[in-house]
C-alpha cells in the first residue's frame, strides 16, 4: 500500500463559505436538490446522494439557552481505516485504494443498502436513480492524477488540508496546541489518533469542543465488533433448541404434553 | 450516538417476509431432520411435511431479494467480485471469482441461502420419490439433513446478527438478535408444520402432541430471548438507544408489540398448551395455534426492525 492519504478539517479557520461544497458538486457532477430548511444556514439536513461534502452550522448555548458561539465545520466521509460501511459490503463493491481511501465501485454495488445502515456518522446515500449506494471518494480521480481532492483545492482558509496521514497528524497536533495558547480550551483533534476509535479516520478534524456539538457520535463504533458476540449467543441459542428437540422427540410412544 | 443523523437502510416489508420465511424454513427443515434422526418411521409424516415447508418457503427468498435490488444479476453479486480479498474487508475469503466476508452476515446470509435451497431442494425431493413409491436412500437423507440443518440454523440466525452489525440505535448493543431470530425459526418451523399435520389428518400416535412440545419449548426461548434483547437494550444508557426502546414498546409499535408479539404469539399458544387444551381438542386446537404463533412470529421481526429503522 501506498502512503496514507488523509484530509485533515480545521474548524478553527472555517468561514462556513461552503467553497468545498460547491467544488464538489461541480467536480462530481451531482445534480442539484431542492433546498431543505433546516433552521440554519446549512443546507441540506444531512449528506445525500448528491451531496458528499456538507458545512454544518452550529448554535451552542449556555445554560440560559442564549447563543455561545457559532459553530462551523466541513463535513465529508471519514474514510476510516476500520469502516463500517466496507465491512458491511456483502459485494466487495466497497474496497479500500492503495491510498487507504474508501470506494464504492458503482459497477459492482448491487444496491442493498447495508452500509448506508452500518455507517457510524450516517455518511453512505442511496442514490435511487442509480439503484447503488454513494459518497464522498476524496476525488478519487483527481488524487490518482496528482491533484488533491476539489474540496481542499477550493477551500480560501485552508480549513480543509489534504496530504500525507503522518504529516497532516503533526500539523494538526502543533494547531491544537497554538490554538490552547489563544485560550481555546476545549480545542482537540477528532479521529487523528490511529490507536484511537475505527483505527483512526483518514478525514480528521479539530474541534473547537465536544463532538457532540457538531453531531459527531463521542465514541464511533464499529458494528461488525457485534458479530462474534452475536453469532455466540445464536449458537447458544441453536444448541438449546436443537437439545430441545432431541428431547420432545426422543422415546417411545407415551403422552408428550409439557 | 446521535440518531438523527444516522441513516437507515428503509428495508421495505418484503425483506420482512423474506426474514420470517427463511427462518421457518429453517426451523422446519430442522426439525424433521432431528425426527429423522430419532425414529424416521415414527414421525415420517413430521418429516414429509417438515422438509416440504423448508423447500417451499426458501423458494420465495431469492426471489423477494432480487425483487428488492432490481436486477437479478444483482443478486450474484453478493456472491462473486473482481477484487483481491485485502481490499474488501476483514478476514475476506476469494477464491476464483467468488468471495465471502464472514463479518458480513449479509454475504455470509447470501451464500447459506444458496447452500440451504440446495439441501431443502434434496430433501424435499427425496420424500417426494418415497412418496410415490420409490426408495428413499437412509444415508443420504440424514447426511442431507445434517448439513441441511446447520444451513438452516445460520439461514434463521444471520438476519438477527445482519441487523446487529448495523449502526442503527436500536440494534447496534443488542446482541440477541440472532439468538431471537433463530427461536423465532424454531417455533414458526415447528407451527407451520403442525398446522398442515393437524389440517391434513395424517398425525399418527403422539408426534403432533409431541411436535407442540418442542414448539412450546422454541417459544420459551424466544420469550427469554425477548426478554434478553429489551434488557440489553435498556441498560446501554445512551439517550438515543433509550428513544429508539421506548418507540417499539410504547411508540407506534407499542400494541402490535405487546398484544401481536407477545400476547398472540408467546403468552396464548404457551399458555393454551401448559393447561393442556391443546392436546385435548387437537387437531381443531392446534392449527389455531399453529396460526397465532407463525402471526406472532412475524410481527415480533416487523415490529423490531421497523421501528429500528425508524429511530
Amino acid at each position: 500500500m501506498a502512503r496514507t492519504l488523509a484530509m485533515f478539517t480545521d474548524v478553527s479557520l472555517c468561514i462556513g463559505c461552503r467553497a468545498c461544497q460547491v467544488a464538489c458538486k461541480q467536480w462530481n457532477q451531482l445534480a442539484p436538490e431542492e433546498p431543505e430548511w433546516t433552521g440554519t444556514y446549512q443546507n441540506h439536513h444531512h449528506f445525500t446522494d448528491k451531496s458528499y461534502r456538507l458545512v454544518r452550522f452550529f448554535e451552542e448555548t449556555d445554560d440560559k439557552g442564549q447563543i455561545k458561539q457559532w459553530h462551523m465545520m466541513s463535513d465529508v466521509c471519514k474514510h476510516c481505516a476500520q469502516a463500517g460501511c466496507l465491512e458491511a459490503c456483502p459485494t466487495g463493491a466497497i474496497y479500500r485504494t492503495e491510498y487507504g481511501t474508501v470506494n464504492i465501485n458503482q459497477d459492482i454495488c448491487n444496491g442493498c443498502r447495508y452500509c448506508v445502515s452500518a455507517c457510524p456518522f450516517g455518511v453512505v446515500a442511496f442514490n435511487h436513480d442509480t439503484g447503488t449506494a454513494t459518497k464522498c471518494t476524496f476525488c478519487n480521480d483527481r488524487i490518482h492524477n496528482g491533484l488533491g481532492p476539489a474540496c481542499a483545492k477550493a477551500c480560501p482558509t485552508q480549513s480543509i488540508k489534504f496530504g500525507f496521514r503522518d504529516e497532516l497528524a503533526v500539523v494538526a497536533r502543533k494547531r491544537v496546541d497554538e490554538l490552547k495558547t489563544l485560550g481555546y480550551k476545549d480545542a482537540r483533534l477528532y479521529g487523528e489518533d490511529t490507536a484511537g476509535d475505527l483505527g483512526g479516520l483518514n478525514a480528521f478534524f479539530l474541534l473547537l469542543g465536544k463532538p457532540s456539538i457538531y453531531g459527531l457520535p463521542e465514541k464511533p463504533k464499529l458494528p461488525q465488533k457485534n458479530v462474534v458476540v452475536d453469532s455466540l449467543l445464536s449458537i447458544g441459542s441453536a444448541l438449546i433448541v436443537g437439545l430441545g428437540a432431541l428431547v420432545a422427540f426422543r422415546g417411545r410412544g407415551g403422552q408428550g404434553d409439557a | 450516538m446521535e440518531p438523527g443523523l444516522l441513516k437507515s437502510a428503509d428495508w421495505p416489508a418484503l425483506i420482512d417476509v423474506y426474514f420470517f420465511l427463511g427462518g421457518m424454513a429453517g426451523g422446519a427443515f430442522v426439525i424433521a431432520t432431528v425426527a429423522n434422526l430419532l425414529d424416521r418411521e415414527r414421525y415420517r409424516d413430521i418429516v414429509r411435511i417438515g422438509y416440504y415447508v423448508a423447500f417451499l418457503a426458501v423458494i420465495p427468498g431469492p426471489v423477494l431479494l432480487t425483487v428488492d435490488l432490481g436486477l437479478p444479476t444483482r443478486f450474484l453479486h453478493m456472491l462473486m467480485v473482481a477484487k483481491p480479498s485485502d481490499a474488501i474487508g476483514m478476514d475476506a475469503i476469494t477464491i476464483g471469482p467468488f468471495h465471502l466476508k464472514p463479518f458480513s452476515p449479509m454475504n455470509a446470509g447470501a451464500w447459506a441461502l444458496l447452500g440451504f435451497s440446495l439441501f431443502a431442494f434434496l430433501a424435499a425431493l427425496d420424500v417426494f420419490l418415497e412418496g410415490r413409491g420409490g426408495r428413499s436412500m437412509r444415508t443420504l437423507r440424514v447426511v442431507v439433513g445434517v448439513i441441511g440443518g446447520f444451513f438452516g440454523f445460520f439461514l434463521a440466525a444471520y438476519p438477527g446478527v445482519l441487523l446487529g452489525a448495523t449502526a442503527r440505535p436500536l440494534f447496534i448493543g443488542a446482541h440477541w438478535l440472532g439468538a431471537l431470530f433463530l427461536a423465532i425459526g424454531a417455533s414458526t418451523g415447528g407451527a407451520a408444520i403442525a398446522f398442515v399435520l393437524s389440517l391434513s389428518g395424517g398425525q399418527r400416535g403422539d408426534a403432533l402432541s409431541r411436535l407442540m412440545r418442542f414448539t412450546a419449548f422454541a417459544l420459551i426461548v424466544q420469550l427469554a430471548a425477548l426478554a434478553l434483547f429489551m434488557l440489553t437494550v435498556s441498560t446501554s444508557g445512551s439517550a438515543g438507544i433509550a428513544r429508539s426502546l421506548s418507540h417499539l414498546v410504547a411508540g407506534p409499535y407499542g400494541v402490535p408489540f405487546w398484544l401481536g408479539a407477545v400476547v398472540i404469539g408467546i403468552v396464548v399458544p404457551l399458555a393454551l398448551q401448559f393447561a393442556g387444551v391443546i392436546r385435548k381438542t387437537a387437531p381443531a386446537m392446534t392449527a389455531l395455534v399453529s396460526v397465532l404463533i407463525l402471526v406472532g412470529g412475524f410481527v415480533v421481526k416487523y415490529v423490531i426492525i421497523a421501528a429500528g429503522q425508524a429511530t
